[in-house]
């Protein structure tokens, strides 16, 4: 069969291309890279591989375009991560920052200025070189107003945005408004990009339209591991090697290994499961607690690894916020047992949060009492209490809050509060999300032990939000998030109680209780602090607040599974996203026979 | 006479299998929104007659079962614990058709949960859920089904026989309904509904909203017989003989359209239960915990449950019954009348 | 040709109508697509205004109608959020694909529901139509989801077919016996769980309208003629009963694009599937409201291709209507 296509008489151009760039490629590699002084590239350790060879991965949904100034979805955002460079990178595996464009940074002694140092002999995938003014120019667009990039706000702290100038051609001086902590992890994931490319459309206000997914291969470039071959509308995108990139192993290869990367677009979590059983994908993640275990259970040519959990935190939230002029009349009724800090913390009581991990993820998942899950290694406080499940505890904490058991005036039984209102909410909850409405339904039938009525309530995703963020009608919720990164300021706005995300309770002018103005201290103040270690202790302080409160109740954090077929070498899932495309770079095929004539 | 045995076989059933829906509570064994959630995917238990020595036993019984060792979900049968079937046993509370409190149970078992049909992911039985199920599906397909069809009949009859204009603007009214992103309309109408939805109420919506979108389709079905029936002779000599429309189309016309009526309600019924899996995800169908055969359908939808547990499958698999009941009975309506046609035309002329 | 004329303005307006009230209700409906940034805690609230603000989003309706109806006649069809650009490409180039796989599959199940009801209906009340009833009863309740998976189940098991897609990464190379070889095994799947899901139905009503005519005289008196079962079956016998098949027929035709929309999904057939599903839960509304249009289109087109059969097929009909 693969000998019949090979003889296929249609194919010849693209094949001798093909072969010329086979007999390309040890030739780039057998240049020793240190040698020439006018070029530094990166080493990064690991197991040496072999060039060569086609890595096909599902996405569930296509890629929208592939340029960074307008993407904000997960798919976009995971293609332009294997074709774009940052300046500094977050290395997902330490979950530390490392020098990338940059070769180095200095800190200056207020802490207001860093300077950074670009390696010699950049080349972007088009063949151009980069040097600081392809910085400046990225920056520029970023902070443009009218761009309205999705990094514009991550660059500007208390009103005011970072400014750059150029020192020479490798050095750039970033001017900081105020000092920020770790202000280097700012730089992970923004991608430095082509000046040559983009500084025409950028002036005829057409920058939006450059970088789709339609556009020419030679008129995109990046400086990432690959770089644009075709796109096809609804299948697939395909990428290849970026003959100029700017890393290469312990032995002076040059990286990346793979020749194409293929994006295959599959829109169904069970869909992407059948493909990678079949052979036709290579590699699987963000997978289901079930699914995994249906792969783990039927042997086959491919390892599954548990990387244990991740940042993605579960949690309940009550209705905090005042109630506007949508607001349905019962609830601020309502508000008032929300509102009572004894009565959150009897229902975090009464939670069976072991077994939300083991009915909806299958034992692969970890139970949460706090927002910093046990996959953020460094922040994670090791001094927070992890109390089981206590009905009692939760029955005592309602009887001092003054509720009570008893006959309603319909007749059912149940909990009352102190002026004889039953207790009953609805408790709404993704329907896109089968775990988290299960999540639901097993804290509906907990809390019903209390003598609560809970009645869950799956909505459609964008209503959902839409009640949550914008009208304010609803109850409670169980949702989830993902932290973009360890760091705690990329939870920042959930803390803040003028933060977006402070979901309880959004975008508030002022914070409305005693201790949501300590946290918004605590992590301004942290936000500021110089060392880890004053951080830390402010951080684990406004974790020991959140529990105390519990404005959020936290409940799981499942683990980060993946796949991959046996012959990927390399192959080292992370708790980061993207979870096994960070080091695509290093992967290779340990036999390339198979792969390549595939 | 073997027609109307036929037809009284077929009413004989369905009686029956609706008895066991809406007395769910004394047939069920358990309340069918309890978890067990030390057992959940259990598959279903077998009765046995012979225990492991080779003795008969002449009550059936099951034997427990235990999770394998470091196995979330794979179970084995433990021979050392039976579990004895029972009948008229004491059990969950419940409320037949809502008002008469009972907590005898035709069948069961003490200390130990015996589970025929195994349990979901939560360890609910699924026995007790499919029959507590059919309580909302069953009779919202059915009502909604009746809904759309009326519907469907009234529009469709009125376009074909008076035609022209009304023709024209009830069909471009199909049209539309058929046209329309009902999707958006309904995520619009949830917006508007208040949260908490009783079963009760998604009850009545599922039904007003399955009739509304539902009508077009068999009015276009049913506007295409019309058109031919009022033409037909035996029509023709009524009208000629001075009959009313009112009478042209009960006596006539729509007789005419029954077989299409009939076959669109074999089919709209599964459907409509099919369809609540739709308007669950809206927010609008039966809410969980509250078992309906929606739940249990959409549960099959995914490859997990499809690969490794088989069980899942059972309610789909005597659902067939009711709906074969429903279809059996419709074909034997349906059977062609003696000798056709000139039949009705001695009728219309009497 | 009147007829025809009047049939064209209905169409028309039709169209303004759907478009209106698909507008409408795209209004309505809680949510718009920037909200998923409201999620993202890098992203400020001013920028999603902003946003707003540039697609027109905070715009009166009649203002953002009339602008998509000016984007309409420069064949563009409004602007789609998610991809950046002009809806009608996007649109079309899935289109194809959808009607490639919905075209072959509504064929093949005519082709196999028409003789197989006739099948049944010639065996009213006996085992065999019993057995099929309860085979399309089975399918009527297999969500299509499932139906779809179990097939793909089956194709992994079997290792003969691919588990989704249109073509091969290798499709470019091949001959063209290669590529007509290789998109066929590709439909497969996709096309048989299509046909299985469109078939209960059909068999259904066909076996129905039938057996209402078996027994009529006009076939009695034709058997006494001597004239051959499948003669009398197919040309007799059919267009009899053919009525309520036309209207499902048009029916058929009109659920060309909006038919396989689950199917496409789970078999990860590029058409518009995938792609609308997502523009309908991410609120790209002109996505959505282009693909409502398309499909009233079609709608449309099958019912008055419906309704011109329906004439043909009954001479009373025509000249009682279009007199």
């Amino acid at each position: 069969m693969r000998a019949a296509r090979a003889n296929c008489p249609s194919r010849p151009i693209v094949f001798s291309l093909l072969l010329a760039l086979v007999a390309l490629v040890p030739e780039v590699i057998s240049a020793a890279p240190q040698k020439n002084s006018n070029e530094e590239w990166l080493v990064l350790p690991g197991d040496i591989g072999r060039p060569g060879g086609r890595l096909v991965v599902s996405l569930r949904a296509e890629p929208k375009t592939l340029n960074p100034l307008i993407a904000t979805d997960i798919s976009s955002r995971e293609v332009i991560g294997t074709m774009q460079a940052d300046l500094v990178h977050i290395d997902r595996a330490t979950q530390l920052t490392e020098p990338a464009l940059a070769k180095s940074w200095k800190i200056s002694p207020d802490g207001l200025q860093y300077t950074l140092v670009l390696r010699r002999g950049l080349k972007f995938s088009d063949g151009q070189p980069l040097d600081a003014e392809d910085v400046l120019f990225t920056f520029r667009l970023y902070l443009e107003e009218k761009v309205h990039a999705p990094q514009r706000d991550l660059l500007i702290l208390d009103d005011k945005p970072i400014s750059l100038r150029k020192v020479d051609s490798q050095t750039i001086v970033f001017q900081l408004p105020k000092t920020y902590s770790v202000a280097e992890r700012l730089f992970d994931g923004l991608s430095i990009l082509p000046k040559h490319l983009l500084e025409k459309p950028y002036e005829e206000g057409k920058i939006a339209q450059i970088g789709t997914l339609t556009t020419p291969a030679n008129q995109w470039a990046g400086l990432g591991p690959f770089r644009l071959k075709e796109y096809v509308a609804g299948q697939r995108l395909v990428l290849e090697r970026n003959p100029y990139y700017w890393k290469t192993d312990a032995k002076g290869n040059r990286l990346p290994y793979l020749d194409e990367l293929v994006f295959l677009f599959v829109p169904s979590a069970d869909a992407q499961v059948l493909r990678f059983q079949s052979g036709e994908t290579d590699i699987i993640s963000r997978l289901g607690a079930e699914n995994f275990s249906v792969l783990s259970r039927q042997p086959g040519d491919y390892t599954m690894v548990d990387a244990g959990p991740g940042l993605e935190y579960n949690f309940l939230f009550f209705n905090l916020s005042d109630p506007t002029e949508k607001t349905p009349s019962e609830v601020p009724q309502k508000q008032k047992w929300f509102r009572e800090e004894k009565f959150r913390q009897a229902v975090s009581a009464a939670i069976d949060r072991e077994a939300i991990v083991r009915l909806v993820y299958q034992g692969r998942g970890a139970p949460l009492w706090g927002l910093v899950t046990p996959g953020n290694r460094r922040w994670r406080d090791e001094k927070r209490p992890h109390p089981p499940r206590s009905l009692e505890k939760a029955r005592e904490l309602l009887k001092e809050a003054g509720f009570s058991r008893g006959a309603a005036s319909n007749g059912d039984s149940g909990l009352l509060d102190s002026s004889g209102k039953p207790v009953e909410f609805s408790l709404i909850t993704s329907s896109s999300s089968a775990e988290r409405t299960k999540m639901a339904t097993l804290i509906q039938d907990d809390l019903k032990q209390l003598g609560m009525r809970v009645q869950v309530v799956p909505l459609e995703h964008r209503s959902l939000l839409d009640r949550v963020t914008q009208t304010k009608q609803y109850d409670a919720c169980v949702l989830g998030a993902v932290s973009p990164d360890a760091d705690p300021n990329a939870d920042i706005s959930v803390w803040l109680s003028s933060g977006g995300l402070h979901l309880w309770n959004p975008s508030q002018a002022h914070p409305a209780t005693p201790w949501e103005a300590e946290i918004d201290r605590l992590m301004k103040e942290q936000l500021y602090a110089r060392t880890f270690g004053q951080r830390k202790k402010l951080y684990d302080r406004a974790q020991e607040i959140l529990w105390e409160y519990q404005p959020m109740i936290f409940l799981v954090s499942p683990d980060i599974l993946s796949g991959a077929r046996k012959a990927v070498g390399n192959f080292r899932p992370a708790v980061l996203e993207p979870y096994v495309l960070w080091n695509v770079e290093q992967l290779y095929f340990k036999d390339d026979v198979v792969k390549a004539t595939r | 006479m073997r027609r109307k045995r036929a037809i009284s076989g077929w009413l004989v059933l369905l009686i029956a299998l609706h008895a066991l829906v809406i007395f769910a509570g004394f047939f069920a064994p358990y309340d069918p929104t309890e978890q067990d959630r030390n057992n959940p995917y259990l598959p279903p238990m077998r009765l046995h007659f012979l225990d492991p020595q080779g003795h008969l036993h002449a009550r059936p019984f099951a034997y427990s079962l235990r999770l394998r060792e470091g196995s979330f979900d794979q179970y084995e049968e433990n021979t050392a614990l039976t579990i004895p079937l029972k009948f008229f046993v004491l059990g969950a509370r419940y409320h037949l058709l809502g008002l008469v409190p009972g907590r005898w149970h035709l069948w069961g078992a003490e200390e130990q949960r015996i589970y025929l049909l195994g349990t979901d992911s939560y360890g609910r039985d699924l026995l007790s859920r499919f029959l507590y199920g059919g309580q909302v599906s069953l009779f919202a397909g059915l009502s909604g089904a009746g809904t759309t069809l009326l519907l469907g009949l009234c529009v469709g009859a009125m376009a074909g026989y008076y035609g022209g204009w009304r023709d024209d603007l009830l069909m471009r009214l199909a049209e539309l309904f058929l046209a329309l992103p009902w999707l958006y309309l309904l995520l619009a109408l949830r917006a508007f509904l208040p949260l908490a939805v009783s079963p009760r109420q998604a009850f009545f919506l599922i039904v007003a909203i399955l009739g509304a979108v539902g009508w077009a389709r068999p009015a276009r079905l049913v506007r295409g017989v019309v058109l031919s029936a009022k033409e037909q002779d035996f029509v023709r000599a009524a009208r000629g003989f001075g009959a009313t429309d009112g009478y042209l189309l009960r006596r006539h016309i729509l007789p005419e359209a029954s077989s299409v009526v009939l076959t669109q309600a074999a089919i709209l019924v599964p459907q409509f239960v099919l369809a609540e899996m739709t308007l669950s995800f809206l927010g609008l169908g039966v809410p969980e915990p509250v078992p309906s055969w929606g739940n249990l359908l959409s549960a099959l939808q995914q490859y997990s449950v499809l690969v490794s547990y088989w069980w899942m499958y059972l309610p789909a698999l005597i659902m067939l019954p009711f709906f074969l009941g429903y279809l059996g009975l419709g074909s034997e309506l349906q059977q062609p009348q003696e000798p056709y046609k000139i039949g009705k035309l001695t009728r219309s002329l009497e | 040709m009147r007829y025809l004329l009047r049939r064209l303005w209905h169409a028309v307006f039709l169209l303004i109508g759907v478009s209106v009230l698909a507008f409408a209700f795209t209004v309505l409906a809680p949510g718009n697509y920037f909200d998923e940034m409201r999620l993202n805690p890098q992203i400020a609230p001013e920028t999603i205004t902003a946003l707003r603000a540039q697609y027109e989003l905070d715009r009166p309706l009649p203002v953002r109608y009339a602008h998509w109806i000016a984007s309409l006649l420069h064949g563009d069809m409004g602007f789609s959020f998610a991809y950046n650009s002009p809806v009608a490409p996007l649109l079309l180039v899935r289109a194809r694909n959808t009607l490639l796989l919905t075209v072959t599959a509504m064929f093949l199940a005519w082709g196999i529901a028409l003789p197989l009801g006739i099948w049944s209906a010639e065996r009213f009340g006996h085992l065999p139509d019993r057995l099929l009833s309860w085979a399309t009863a089975a399918l009527l309740v297999t969500p299509d989801l499932a139906l779809a998976l179990g097939l793909l189940v089956i194709a992994v098991k079997s290792g003969r077919f691919p588990t989704g897609g249109m073509v091969s990464l290798d499709f470019e190379r091949l001959s063209l016996f290669g590529k007509a070889r290789d998109l066929l095994l590709h439909m497969g799947l996709p096309v048989v769980a299509l046909v299985l899901s469109l078939l209960p139905l059909l068999v259904r009503h066909v076996r129905a309208a039938m057996a209402e005519v078996l027994n009529a005289p006009f076939l009695l008196a034709a058997e006494g003629h001597g004239i051959p079962r499948r003669v009398r079956l197919y040309r007799y016998a059919l267009p009899a009963a053919a009525n309520p098949l036309i209207s499902l027929f048009g029916f058929s035709v009109g659920t060309l694009l909006s038919g396989s929309l689950l199917i496409e999904v789970v078999m990860s057939w590029p058409g518009l599937g995938p792609f609308l599903l997502e523009a309908i839960l991410a609120r790209d509304l002109y996505v959505v409201i282009g693909g409502v249009v398309l499909s009233t289109l079609f709608l449309v087109g099958g019912n008055f291709l419906a309704d011109l059969l329906l004439y043909w097929a009954d001479p009373r009909i025509r000249t009682e209507t279009i007199a």
